[in-house]
């Protein structure tokens, strides 16, 4: 399995006391327990969900990376930071996978000072680029809470007052060096109704409970690398949105995408709208996105326009996101035992091994443990209702 | 909730109750029905306050004839409140279940200072000067010449409190120091002398350990209280030093001259008195034939600062005739005083026994020993006669006299000790005569025999069966209680080695010892890099900080420490200290995180808690064993081996096993708390030494964290700090280590709670 690899050699990870959970059961073995840790493991918590609760979907997320000299410790591998930075990647993707009209930028701090890598844009190619060049930053000085909360403020507060204003903060370091006293820009963020979620690397930092807390945000500490993305992926999800936060209308435009044959005598090879700036990528190309209102061209969607500052979707990315408001419902659990007629899994026909079966709750359908996860955190649908209810005519 | 404890209805203010705390109950109800005296060893933050009061309150509402009041001793003013303010919980709680308004009477009473209400006493910063500004305002004496000249200032509190305030009581209630000054202020009484009033048919009174154990103050508060109380000590761990100290003078060279300036101006008072007023004189002579003895009732502002405990029956007998006009007396006086000149000009030190001092005494100056005896109540007289008002300018010829009864009076359990300079410093001559008290049993005495029951509790009393021993008297109940936990939020590690294998002690001989400072460095180092928030760090003493500082210093660590953390450190001066505390609190709350260096035995260790952030791990370096080579520590060694068969060792390391659980035991204080308790020092590993930490410690020192190397240390932590970091939620608790009544009242979990009380 993928983990398995990435986990550290034995010898070099902490000290662990397997043995301490193992019990032998009465014949005297440990098959049992071994095998309930395996399937405690596989099972991830499903998340609770909030039933109609209007979410933020429309995202503005700073993440701040703590470059700070903390940053080299080994515990996670290679180092904090190499492994952290994958783990962002792996991030990206997912969040514009799963929240299509979102805008993501990127700070980080070290040596007192915060800087920005990314500005605030919908292009997850751009972040990834900026995250595999930082990997070969030089981890120095202490972080600065107080510089990069500033910092995202300043972008942040313009941003409009529908969009759901997120600080996500990764924090080696247990200590901040601040300017100014930080309760004051606590206070700023509260009145900005910005929310700042943290993920600790190391322990639990007093002023990074008092910041979620005041802001409404979440704050982990990880265990292991394992648990750290665990606890990344929660904040892919979209945050309910504050009851307060404005409602607007928003203008979008779904732009086509036009390829000009090659046998068009009109056709003019042109500039990507959002390749202007950047010196690297393709340049001219023949086909793309056109702005209904403006006619720029783009290569990639979701972005905004350049020129007329529209919103351009394809739809795909909206239905995308539909599902976070209409979550499929958890499956229940229960025992093999229970169960009457065949020991075979739905989804992928396996016979039912485990212990325990998953049973959908609309059309009973009976799951393993692994598509159970494969159905909730991938498809999210339940691929026997669809089944049922497109019944050929 | 309700609760019935083998048969008495218990109102308990909470939803939800720790197993820890039923039990608790159930000890104290036992010893309470034994109408004898209990040892009880809870931990801190596990809700002991309140459990002693829920049960003591039922109790005197069940049998009030059985136990008719509560006397609560407490250290200090805030925990004072903090009681208070539990009782007001419990008492609003019941008036809400019962539904009827209880006469209840409950007060707190703290001394002048904190309680008088008067412009401008009460503006004074020194509790010395409110006290003698007092006295100089309400002084019967004082009072009776404003009949005869009315522009003398007075304290109209005090005159309204005593022409109104003793016909009618303090109505039922609650009253904490506040409440008390309120009411003064509206009634226009005295809050200090209402509380002193008042607490002799108040159900429970709230006040400090010297009301009851000092006996120069408890001889006027605490003399009428009703013999069937019940007397709680809280925070009990140090009562013995409590004791001692309350019966110790010292003496020096400066005090021995202020008291030749005290008989000086006493003289001339008398000379003066002579003239004018020839008739007073005579009068106290002639009372002090009739007797020590005297009605007292309209006196009571008089006496400032009473006698030590005397034996009855020389309050019969009447003053000896060579004490007993005051021209005797002050030459009696001037005669000890020299004497005690003569003695303080030592080149060597001396040490000897209240006989051997008795004899000498008699031998080179002819005192007596039986006017020696009265030497303290003869002064009370003649300063009341000579109408002085302000007796804060008394204090050293007090303690001198305080002194000479003391001498006289006891001739077992005292030593004299005369040291002609500081043992830091020889060449400065600075002698001082050390009278020190060796028996904390001779103080605690008459509590043990005037109180049906008393209680001794703390968090930290380990090993328990010496507090019996140690005060000299026969517990009916001795338990200790562990804490039940739904995680484990405390981790207490042994740190034996170095990364380099270096053994780590702080025994006198790798004192200096480079290899040994520096790993102590490289531990604080390390753990500043992991540990967040505040770190407390205590040494055995302030030299021992002293020396490993400036070698840190030296050799760079305290700079790369202070790359992770600031650093304070405690010192001698208080004010010093306090603003180092508050900014050491600042520095963990805005995530700078910082530490503390401080000392075993220090005000930090003793009165200062470091809830949540302000203390997420201690680190104990070395054992905070006491100063061994004092002459005065020797001598009560020595006593306590003659006469309660307690080996000197066994003392010095309870005695330094119960300052470092003190110190540890900062960080924990509640169970949704977290800390780490580092213990470097491998001498800790010691079965003997371990052992003799709180149960609640004990348990959870497992074998493979006895003699851990740094690094091995910090890898536990880093797994601690992380696991402890997770989300803990109330849920979490129920039914493991907080229980409802439901869950309480199961089969089950009453079996389980017959476990936690640990009886020796």
């Amino acid at each position: 399995m993928d983990e398995e690899s990435e986990r550290a050699k034995r010898w070099e990870g902490g000290y662990e006391r397997t043995w301490e959970v193992l019990k032998e059961d009465e014949s005297g073995s440990l098959k049992a327990t071994v095998e309930e840790l395996l399937f405690q493991s596989k099972r991830k918590r499903v998340i609770v969900s909030h039933g109609q609760v209007r979410l933020g979907m429309m995202r503005h997320l700073f993440v701040v990376i703590d470059c700070s000299r903390s940053m080299e410790d080994q515990d996670l591998k290679p180092n904090r930071l190499t492994s952290t930075l994958k783990l962002m990647e792996a991030f990206i993707d997912e969040y514009f996978d799963q929240n299509p009209i979102s805008q993501v930028g990127i700070i980080t701090t070290k040596n007192k000072r915060a800087e920005k890598l990314t500005d605030l844009t919908g292009n997850p190619k751009k972040h990834i680029a900026a995250l595999k060049k930082a990997v070969d930053t030089v981890c120095l000085g202490e972080p600065s809470l107080y510089n990069s909360l500033s910092l995202a403020i300043q972008t942040l507060k313009h941003m409009p007052g529908h969009t759901s204003r997120e600080i996500l903060i990764i924090l080696s370091s247990l200590t901040t060096c601040d300017p100014s006293n930080i309760y004051e820009i606590i206070k700023t963020l509260k009145s900005l109704k910005i929310r700042v979620s943290v993920i600790g690397l190391s322990a639990e930092v007093r002023v990074c409970t008092v910041l979620t807390r005041e802001t409404g945000g979440l704050y982990h500490v990880i265990l292991d690398e394992s648990h750290f993305k665990e606890l990344l992926m929660l904040h892919i999800k979209p945050p309910p949105a504050s009851s307060s936060s404005e409602c607007s209308l928003i203008r979008m435009g779904f732009p086509q995408h036009t390829v000009a044959s090659l046998t068009d005598q009109d056709a003019k090879p042109s500039f990507s709208m959002s390749h202007l700036d950047s010196s690297s990528g393709p340049g001219l190309s023949l086909g793309g996105y056109f702005c209904p209102q403006c006619h720029a061209k783009y290569t990639e969607l979701p972005v905004e326009c350049k020129v007329c500052g529209l919103t351009l979707v394809s739809a795909p990315h909206l239905a995308r996101s539909f599902h976070h408001l209409f979550p499929l419902q958890p499956f229940v659990e229960s025992s093999v035992e229970e169960l009457q007629g065949n020991r075979f899994c739905q989804a992928c026909q396996g016979e039912l091994k485990d212990k325990n079966i998953f049973t959908c709750p609309s059309c009973h359908s009976v799951f393993c443990v692994e598509c159970d996860l494969f159905v909730h955190d991938s498809l999210h649908c339940c691929p026997c209702c669809i089944h049922s209810q497109n019944t050929p005519l | 909730m309700k609760l019935n404890i083998e048969g008495l209805l218990v109102y308990f203010p909470y939803d939800y109750i720790y197993p820890e705390q039923y039990s608790y109950m159930l000890e104290l109800k036992r010893t309470l029905d034994a109408k004898g005296h209990g040892v009880l060893e809870m931990p801190s933050g596990t809700g002991k306050t309140i459990s002693l009061l829920s049960l003591i309150v039922a109790y005197q509402r069940a049998f009030p004839l059985e136990a008719s009041k509560l006397i609560y001793c407490s250290r200090t003013v805030p925990e004072i409140e903090k009681v208070v303010e539990e009782l007001r919980k419990l008492m609003e709680f019941y008036s809400k279940e019962t539904g009827e308004n209880n006469n209840f009477l409950a007060l707190a009473l703290s001394s002048r200072k904190n309680l008088c209400i008067h412009p401008e006493v009460s503006s004074l910063r020194f509790g010395k000067e409110v006290d003698g500004k007092c006295h100089s305002l309400t002084a019967s004496y004082i009072r009776a010449q404003r009949h005869s000249n009315p522009n003398l200032a007075v304290c109209r509190f005090y005159e309204e409190f005593d022409a109104v305030g003793r016909q009618v009581p303090l109505p039922a209630g609650i009253y904490n120091l506040d409440d008390l000054k309120d009411f003064g202020r509206r009634k226009g009484w005295c809050p200090y002398y209402l509380a002193r009033y008042s607490i002799l048919h108040a159900n429970i009174v709230v006040y400090s350990y010297h009301y009851l154990l000092d006996p120069k103050i408890a001889d006027l508060v605490s003399k009428e209280l009703a013999k069937k109380s019940v007397v709680v000590f809280d925070e009990a761990h140090n009562i013995d030093n409590v004791c001692i100290d309350s019966m110790s003078v010292n003496i020096t060279r400066r005090m021995l001259d202020r008291c030749h300036n005290n008989v000086d101006t006493l003289q001339n008072t008398i000379h003066k008195i002579k003239e004018t007023d020839a008739a007073k004189l005579k009068e106290e002579y002639r009372r002090l034939v009739e007797g020590l003895k005297e009605a007292n009732v309209a006196r009571e502002t008089d006496i400032y600062l009473a006698n030590p405990v005397l034996p009855d029956e020389i309050l019969q007998e009447a003053v000896p005739g060579t004490i007993r006009t005051a021209e005797h007396f002050v030459g009696f006086l001037r005669r000890f005083l020299e004497y005690l000149k003569s003695r303080l000009r030592v080149q060597h030190v001396v040490q000897e026994s209240a006989a051997q001092f008795l004899k000498d005494i008699f031998e080179k100056v002819c005192i007596d020993r039986k006017p020696l005896r009265f030497c303290s109540e003869r002064l009370q007289s003649l300063l009341r006669t000579l109408e002085i008002a302000d007796i804060a300018d008394f204090s050293a010829v007090t303690l001198i006299s305080n002194f000479a009864t003391l001498v006289s009076t006891y001739s077992q359990g005292f030593t004299i000790i005369i040291e002609p300079f500081e043992d830091r410093t020889p060449t400065i001559a600075n002698p001082v005569l050390h009278f020190s008290c060796m028996d904390p049993s001779i103080a605690i005495k008459p509590v043990f025999q005037r109180f049906q029951s008393v209680i001794i509790t703390s968090g930290t009393l380990s090993p328990l069966d010496i507090y019996p021993r140690i005060l000299d008297f026969r517990p009916v109940t001795i338990a200790s209680f562990t804490m039940t936990l739904a995680r484990t939020c405390l981790c207490p590690l042994i740190v034996g080695r170095g990364n380099d294998q270096v053994a780590l002690s702080s025994k006198f001989e790798t004192r200096e010892d480079f290899a040994v400072i520096r790993n102590y460095g490289n531990l604080l180092l390390e753990m500043s890099a992991i540990v967040p928030d505040g770190i407390v760090a205590f040494f055995t003493s302030y030299v021992y900080m002293e020396n490993i500082v400036a070698s840190w210093y030296e050799q760079g660590i305290l700079e790369n420490i202070q790359r992770n953390k600031l650093i304070f450190i405690e010192t001698q001066d208080a004010a010093e200290t306090s603003m180092a505390l508050e900014k050491y609190q600042e520095a963990c709350e805005n995530g700078r995180g910082a530490i503390l260096l401080s000392v075993a035995r220090g005000k930090v260790s003793e009165g200062i808690d470091f809830v949540h952030h302000f203390g997420r791990a201690v680190i104990m370096f070395g054992m905070p064993y006491v100063y061994t080579q004092s002459r005065i520590l020797k001598a009560r060694l020595e006593y306590l081996r003659d006469q309660f068969q307690i080996r000197e060792n066994d003392f010095l390391t309870f005695d330094a096993m119960r300052h470092a659980a003190q110190c540890v035991g900062r960080v924990i204080r509640g169970k949704t708390d977290y800390g780490l308790m580092i213990f470097a020092d491998k001498r800790y590993a010691r079965a003997d030494k371990r052992g003799k930490l709180p149960r609640w410690i004990q348990e959870h020192i497992s074998d493979s964290s006895l003699n851990l190397t740094v690094d091995e240390a910090i890898q536990l932590s880093k797994h601690f700090l992380r696991q402890m970091a997770q989300p803990f939620r109330r849920e979490d608790q129920l039914g493991l280590s907080l229980l409802t009544l439901k869950q309480l009242e199961s089969e089950e979990m009453l079996q389980k709670i017959t476990q936690i009380a640990h009886q020796t």
